[in-house]
């Protein structure tokens, strides 16, 4: 094979730390979709438990629903409120 | 439930066909009984239960069946007197365990004892013979092994009962293959086995007399070669026998046949002869000892008392022969008669020789006399003979001296004469030399002066150039004098352009500064897209090679800056735009805000209404006012004062914005304190 000169590999673009603009608007991003994964999921269990155990009734899924919404709320809110004083800010753990 | 409806339905179709099946099955087990694993079915009835007829094993049922009965515990049929003989069967006798007799099962039933008989013993027959071939092959395996190995040799000999014995056998076997000459010489005595000698209790040394008559059986038997035992014997004997027994032995001898030369010697000159004597007569040996028992008893006495009485009668006969003992021959001749005298003696017939050996001595006395005479007169001869030979020795002495004596005056002359020649040479050569170093001397003083003359007049010519040198100096000195002042005034101006050319130098390098100032500037001014301006940089930097302010100011600014290059004036004014919608979007959160307080932020500050100008106030909205009218108007730096002014939410997300344009300052900062020192410098040259 003859030599050929391979241009060295880019370097892997690391995940670069977000523009401080954008910080708030990833949190509610974030947030969004917490409360549709855990909401759904909290659904489901009321739909599952309904079927089972409640004879098809349906406040337990409802139930669930706001189980799931709650929990991400509360996620949501714990992340505003830990964050929005030093964020963006690294911390280096001794 | 799912299995009540199982069985149920088992019960509808299942049931006969599997009971079918059973039977089927059973028949086919009829021919290979035993075969391993009859299956069973536990909804079944079995056909005993239904059937009144006894349970019979697969082969006794049938008559025309021959095959034995399985081995193993049987219903034993022989024994009970209502069980059926195999031709038919009892109906109507209920079917029942197999009654009492069944103590007899506990008994190990007669016939299966025989079967497992043989077949112990085949089984121990079998296990000793495979014991025995694995054990030789073992063994001979072994044997190989320790052939090959050492160790295993070392622990084969120490531990193997045998094994040391055969790897022996082995070993030798291959030595002799291997030399066949050694292993022959060798093998007439085999190796030392560690088999037991038996030494015989007679052998060896012991404090007893050793016996004549004894070692017939002993000694004989362990001699080392037993082709020839009766040499040893007959030197052994004359040694220890007394001389006596040695007389008498010589006598037995002669009785035997006298024809013989037999000749008894004087007890020192002891010869061989004895040996080959006794050779011949094998039985002699034996006899002596015999003889002496059987010897006529009138004979013993005298036999002892004669040679008290003899032995004077030959001593008298010896002083005669010492005086002509000087002859070998006549010592021969006298050592003949004793010989005949002692033979003379032993036969006790002094009477009838007496005088014929009187004769003999007589006979001898006269050959002695005559060797004497005739030795005197070999004597005369020989003396007279020797000196004339001394008488012409001495002769020729005294001639050789006689010549050795002129030769050595002869050389005496000589040598003086050479002495003589040599030391004229000697002295000759001297003079010459003596007069060649006189004329030598001579040379050397009259070089000498003459140089002195020269010396003395070179001095004198340089003393005349001095002298004209002088006169001729003091007439120019008036002209040289103008001619250095000229050369000194061309000196200065010299030095004057010299200075004026660093002035120059330092106006072109004042003049470079302010280039690469400019170029880096307007660089920045021109570009869109942030660029590194590392070359300018490096450049303004070389230019400026020592100077101390200017590398102060490269050094303050940010490394990234230059590395990354520095966004431009609309660049900023862009980024600030989008910062401030979403700054403005956190402009109403209150302190520790949550998820609602974020919503409701993010909704009422649509509604805010915008101001314009340099709004005054302390809120959000104005200071994002007063930022971007200063930025429209090209202030960075107090846009970047009024942006430092916010808190909270609103300068956490402004403060990446914040950054870029600290960078941005800094730079044009010491791209100012760059071009102030450059003008400084231009001012300081004149």
């Amino acid at each position: 094979m003859p030599e050929t000169t391979i241009p060295p590999p880019p370097l892997a673009a690391r995940p670069t730390k977000p523009v401080s603009e954008a910080l708030l608007n990833e949190k509610w991003d974030r947030c969004l979709s917490s409360l549709l994964i855990r909401s759904s999921l909290g659904l489901s269990f009321g739909v599952v438990f309904s079927v089972l155990l409640f004879k098809r009734r349906a406040w337990p899924a409802f139930v669930g629903l706001g189980f799931g919404a709650g929990r991400a709320y509360e996620e949501c809110n714990g992340s505003f409120l830990r964050e929005g004083r030093k964020e963006g800010v690294r911390t280096v753990r001794p | 439930m799912l299995r009540a409806s199982l069985r149920s339905s088992r019960a509808f179709g299942y049931k006969p066909s599997v009971a079918s099946a059973g039977r089927q099955w059973h028949a086919i087990q009829a021919g290979r009984v035993g075969s391993g694993s009859v299956r069973g079915y536990a909804d079944e009835k079995k056909p005993s239960i239904a059937d009144s007829r006894a349970p019979v094993l697969p082969g006794s049922a049938s008559t025309s069946t021959s095959e034995p009965l399985p081995p193993g515990r049987v219903a034993p049929t022989p024994v009970t007197p209502a069980t059926p003989t195999p031709g038919n069967t009892i109906p109507n006798v209920p079917l029942t365990p197999p009654p009492p007799p069944s103590s007899t099962a506990s008994v190990p039933p007669p016939a299966p004892t025989p079967a497992p008989k043989p077949k112990k013993r085949r089984f121990f027959r079998r296990f000793f013979t495979t014991i025995f071939l694995l054990s030789t092959l073992g063994f001979a395996g072994g044997v190989y092994y320790s052939r090959v190995n050492d160790n295993f040799h070392d622990f084969f000999t120490e531990y193997v009962p045998f094994g040391e014995d055969a790897v022996l056998y082995f070993e030798e076997r291959e030595f002799r293959k291997r030399f066949p000459r050694i292993a022959d010489r060798q093998g007439s005595r085999p190796r030392d086995t560690g088999a037991s000698v038996n030494i015989p209790s007679q052998s060896g040394v012991s404090w007893k007399v050793a016996e004549s008559s004894k070692p017939d059986a002993g000694r004989h038997a362990n001699a080392m070669k037993p082709d020839a035992p009766k040499p040893k014997e007959a030197i052994q004997n004359p040694t220890e026998t007394k001389q006596e027994d040695k007389v008498k032995a010589v006598e037995i001898v002669k009785k035997a046949d006298t024809p013989a030369p037999s000749k008894p010697t004087v007890p020192a000159g002891k010869s061989p002869e004895p040996v080959p004597q006794a050779k011949p007569h094998h039985p002699v040996t034996a006899e002596p000892v015999k003889a002496s028992g059987q010897s006529p008893v009138p004979f013993v006495a005298p036999e002892v008392d004669q040679p008290s009485k003899f032995p004077p009668e030959v001593t008298m006969i010896d002083p005669i022969n010492i005086k002509d003992a000087d002859e070998p021959v006549v010592q021969d001749l006298v050592k003949m008669l004793n010989d005949i005298i002692t033979a003379v003696n032993a036969d006790n017939a002094n009477q009838k020789y007496s005088s014929t050996i009187g004769k003999a001595k007589g006979d001898l006395t006269k050959v002695g006399s005559k060797i004497k005479a005739l030795k005197a007169a070999i004597l005369k001869e020989a003396d007279a003979k020797i000196k004339a030979e001394k008488e012409d020795f001495d002769r020729a002495a005294k001639e050789l001296i006689r010549r050795v004596e002129a030769e050595m005056q002869h050389q005496q002359s000589e040598w003086q004469e050479e002495y003589q020649t040599e030391r004229q040479k000697i002295v000759q050569n001297y003079e010459q030399k003596l007069k060649a170093e006189i004329e030598k001397a001579n040379e050397v003083n009259e070089q000498r002066l003459r140089n002195g003359l020269l010396e003395q007049a070179i001095e004198m010519k340089k003393k005349f150039i001095q002298d004209v040198k002088d006169k001729v100096e003091e007439e120019r000195n008036s002209r040289l004098g103008k001619l250095s002042d000229l050369s000194n005034t061309v000196n200065e101006l010299e030095k004057l352009t010299t200075d004026w050319n660093s002035v120059v130098d330092a106006n072109l390098k004042t003049q470079h500064l302010h280039v690469a100032v400019e170029a880096v500037r307007a660089n920045l001014e021109k570009i869109e897209v942030p660029r590194p301006f590392v070359r300018e940089l490096a450049a303004l930097k070389e230019i400026a090679s020592d100077d101390p302010v200017v590398n102060a100011a490269i050094a303050s600014i940010n490394p990234t800056a230059y590395q990354r290059g520095i966004p431009s004036s609309a660049q900023l004014i862009d980024r600030f735009r989008r910062v401030a919608t979403e700054v403005r979007k956190a402009s109403l959160l209150p302190e520790e805000a949550g998820v609602a307080s974020h919503a409701s932020s993010y909704l009422l500050s649509k509604l805010l209404f915008k101001k314009k100008g340099l709004a005054t106030g302390d809120d959000v909205e104005s200071i994002l006012t007063r930022t971007e009218t200063f930025l429209e108007e090209g202030d960075l730096d107090n846009a970047a004062r009024e942006m430092n002014g916010l808190q909270g939410w609103a300068k956490t997300l402004s403060r990446d914005w914040l950054g870029e344009v600290r960078k941005v300052l800094e730079v044009q900062q010491a791209l100012d304190v760059i071009a102030t020192e450059a003008r400084l410098q231009s001012l300081r040259v004149e």
